[in-house]
């Protein structure tokens, strides 16, 4: 499982966003963000029980070199304020987006 | 002894730390460079024979890579030359190789950075001079040649003339006939040189303060200034000079004719870049750097690199030197703004763009009060839209308070406004509207999750507006399109995730009621209203509704140039959305195109292997038909159709509404140069510049249809400009 985990990584066009100020919105998120290509969604993360925004989000790419340069030019730099932090993720499954109140 | 076999981890090992250290000569040490190139030389001494061929691939690699290093390269291989001189032969062999592999594959910075490293050569006594003046001159031949486009004839004379920085003191000393026969050579090919192109490639429109000089003959003028002091120049290192009297022993070898290959018609080079300079101490070097970055990245026709690249390469130099390279780049900014009204239009807005981003890792700050004095120009100028589109773009990645608290009162009428929807039934004014009643209704149907159809229910009964008695059904039904739309989108209005859901579940309603281009310019018209003060919201939408096939870029277009658009027509968020759709067409078409390419191939493959055998595909196995090929042509086929009408449209709707202008103007007897044309005939232009690959497919249609000689003079001339550059 491990194996396959490393491979879906390695091929993902998702990136899990950290480290941002919970006013942060999708749409500021989308500006940001498609710099590097077009942006297929964004899914913000929320709250388990308030269902607002909590400081992280899913950003999925139509293809991996849009989400590498991600990577390598937004992950870094700052958007209200705070740094971004980026990752690799193997894919947004529904249910991830909340997070811990 | 060392047993050679690559798989074996030792020699892996050995050939890391070759690597390592070949990569890293010349790198800050505590030891000085002639001390660490002995010591080099010595360790190489024993591995050259085993490691032969890896060694050099490394040193081909590092003068592509490193090209700031090559003089370094150079005296090291002009040192084992003399140790080792059939290497030195070898590593000649495999230059010849690389910089002929390179022309052939197009690849010109490659090939560039080879040659020049070739005639470095020539200082180390691995190469005869002999050789280099030969090489030379048969570039400068190709230079010079009939019948092949400009760039390519540019790019064998830049190359020649970016190289002699280096070697041109070592031929003046020993082969000044030659030296002087290649340079006239050179001038003479540049006095016939055409530069019809020049025009359309220019970042400023004004010679004031600066004259903006065209890439070689600004070259050449350094050449000429370099030949006027002798060839001595005290910025690029020489390393090879402390060795003198040991290099002096070596043997050199000669170079075989190098004859480029001839040119072949997809040769495309690209703008070329200034010669890469190492300055050390000796040159302001922040200010070099900031200059290179923002040139390319207002490179035209379009940046090298991704914008953003450019951006987050900015904010890494303002945080690894803070003590200068944010003051170098607040005058760079300023210089440009100071300027700004001479600029390409194109460049304009990419420079908007980068320094909102830039603005938004910095907390926005800027002395925006030394702008002020532009609130009082026409609104049009490009100085106040410079800001006011800033502004905008700071916009969305920030929020309105934000920006009002940072800028100066005064600057509130170049504030966007707040981005909220606005939605006609709830006005003061609506109960008297037709739809008023309908809308009411389908808000409350929409918000108890009812049906596609059920909404359809909802807006049966209104009135068309255009029908009229005994002539049948009208094409479309505006006034439901406008009930439909505007709410809901008002519903999604929340986030962008609550309108694609919106546009997704309702697909079927958008579906029916829009089917004619003139029921999608309703449904734009409509999206438009509703979020005039959202533009990045338009953006979006569009996009997605383009995605999701409810309307077709062809609408786009033409809605952009309608009479609705007109008071919108200057702002830049409105050409983003026109690239954004002219591109998202151009890639539909690279997709169909690749895929036709694709399974001719796989049938052809097919073709083949059942001429072998007739053996059985594998269950599952996707395979080919000529009936699925023919389908996917035709589909390429109405596709190329599409983007040619598209094309059509956007430079008719041009044509036409700049003509229109200067004839309005010529009536009642007033300039036509007026800011409104500044900024139409510069988004023309941008149109060429950015889609210049797929506009250059019609170019011949274009010049048929539209860009005639009978067109006015002024608009002719940047379609002339344009058109010369996709040649």
């Amino acid at each position: 499982a491990r194996s396959e985990q490393e491979r879906l990584l390695r091929v993902s066009t998702t990136l899990y966003v950290g480290n941002l100020s919970f006013f942060t919105t999708e749409e500021q998120i989308y500006e940001l963000f498609s710099k590097t290509g077009d942006v297929k969604r964004v899914v913000m993360g929320l709250d388990r029980y308030k269902k607002t925004p909590c400081g992280f989000c899913f950003v999925e790419y139509y293809t991996r070199g849009d989400a590498e340069n991600a990577v390598r030019y937004i992950n870094g730099t700052r958007l209200d304020d705070r740094i971004v932090r980026t990752d690799w993720d193997a894919g947004f499954i529904e249910g991830r987006q909340f997070g811990r109140g | 002894k060392r047993r050679r076999y690559a798989v074996e981890p030792q020699a892996l090992e050995v050939e890391d730390g070759l690597e390592s250290l070949l990569v890293r000569v010349g790198e800050k040490s505590s030891s000085s460079l002639e001390r660490n190139l002995e010591t080099l030389v010595g360790l190489l001494e024993q591995d050259l024979e085993a490691y032969k061929a890896k060694i050099i691939q490394i040193l081909l690699d590092c003068i592509i890579r490193m090209p700031e290093k090559s003089s370094i390269y150079a005296t090291l291989i002009g040192l084992i030359n003399i140790k080792n001189y059939s290497f030195g032969g070898e590593v000649v062999e495999a230059l010849v190789r690389q910089l002929k592999d390179a022309m052939k594959a197009c690849e010109w910075e490659k090939g560039r950075y080879t040659f020049r490293f070739i005639c470095d050569l020539g200082n180390t006594r691995v190469l005869a001079l002999s050789s280099v003046v030969q090489l030379m001159d048969s570039f400068v031949q190709s230079g010079s040649e009939n019948d092949v486009p400009q760039v390519r004839k540019d790019w064998f004379i830049f190359t020649v003339l970016g190289s002699l920085p280096f070697v041109g003191k070592a031929l003046f000393e020993k082969r000044s006939g030659d030296l002087d026969r290649i340079l006239s050579m050179i001038q003479s090919t540049l006095e016939k040189r055409k530069k019809t192109h020049v025009g359309g490639l220019r970042v400023w429109l004004s010679d004031d303060p600066h004259p903006q000089e065209e890439y070689l003959d600004c070259l050449w003028a350094q050449i000429v200034k370099l030949k006027g002091d002798g060839w001595v120049e005290k910025h690029l290192p020489h390393p090879y000079m402390s060795f003198h009297s040991v290099l002096s022993e070596g043997v050199t070898h000669n170079l075989p004719t190098i004859i480029p290959p001839p040119h072949h018609a997809d040769h495309s080079a690209a703008q070329l870049l200034l010669f890469p300079y190492q300055g050390g101490g000796k040159v302001p070097l922040e200010y070099m750097v900031v200059e290179v970055i923002i040139s390319e990245l207002l490179g035209l026709p379009s940046s090298r690199y991704l914008e953003v690249f450019y951006g987050s390469l900015l904010i890494e130099l303002c945080t690894l030197q803070p003590s200068t390279i944010p003051q170098v780049l607040a005058q760079a900014t300023e210089m440009i703004f100071s300027r700004i009204e001479t600029m390409n239009v194109d460049c304009i807005q990419r420079f908007s763009s980068w320094f909102a981003y830039h603005l938004s890792n910095y907390q926005f700050r800027w002395s925006w009060g030394e702008w002020q004095d532009c609130l009082s120009l026409d609104s049009l100028h490009p100085k106040p839209v410079f800001i006011q589109e800033t502004l905008a773009k700071c916009l969305r990645l920030a929020y309105l308070q934000r920006l009002v608290e940072v800028t100066p009162e005064s600057f509130a009428p170049l504030h966007p406004p707040k981005a909220e929807p606005v939605y006609k039934y709830t006005q003061e004014s609506a109960s008297s509207l037709p739809g008023t009643t309908a809308a009411h209704n389908l808000l409350a149907a929409i918000k108890q999750k009812c049906t596609p159809d059920e909404a359809l229910k909802v807006l049966e009964d209104l009135p068309n507006p255009l029908t009229v008695d005994g002539s049948g059904d009208p094409p479309y039904h505006p006034l439901q399109i406008e009930v439909f739309t505007q709410t809901l989108l008002y519903l999604g209005s929340k986030t962008f995730s609550h309108s694609f859901a919106a546009i997704t579940k309702f697909h079927p309603v958008l579906k029916t009621l829009i089917q004619t281009e003139d029921a999608q310019i309703c449904l734009l018209k409509n999206l438009h209203q509703v979020w005039l003060k959202h533009p990045q919201m338009q953006l979006v939408l569009i996009d997605k509704l383009l995605k999701t096939q409810i309307i077709e870029c062809a609408a786009v277009a033409n809605w952009i140039f309608s009479r609705d658009m007109a008071p919108e027509f200057t702002r830049m968020y409105v050409w983003e959305i026109l690239h954004m759709t002219i591109s998202k067409m151009s890639k539909y078409v690279k997709k169909l195109s690749q895929e036709v390419a694709e399974t001719k191939e796989k049938l052809k493959k097919l073709g083949e292997e059942s001429e072998e055998s007739d053996k059985e595909g594998e269950p599952g196995d996707q395979r080919p038909t000529e009936d699925a090929l023919e389908k996917l042509e035709e589909k390429l086929e109405s596709a190329l159709a599409d983007q040619k009408n598209l094309f059509l449209i956007v430079f008719q709707r041009f044509i036409m509404i700049l003509s229109e202008h200067i004839v309005h103007c010529d009536t009642d007897g007033k300039d036509f140069h007026t800011w409104w044309y500044f900024w139409t005939l510069g988004h023309l232009k941008q149109v060429f510049m950015l889609h210049e690959e797929q506009v250059n497919k019609c170019k011949d249609t274009l010049e048929t249809l539209l860009f005639t000689p009978e067109l006015d003079s002024n608009i002719l001339e940047v379609s002339d400009m344009d058109l010369c550059i996709l040649y």
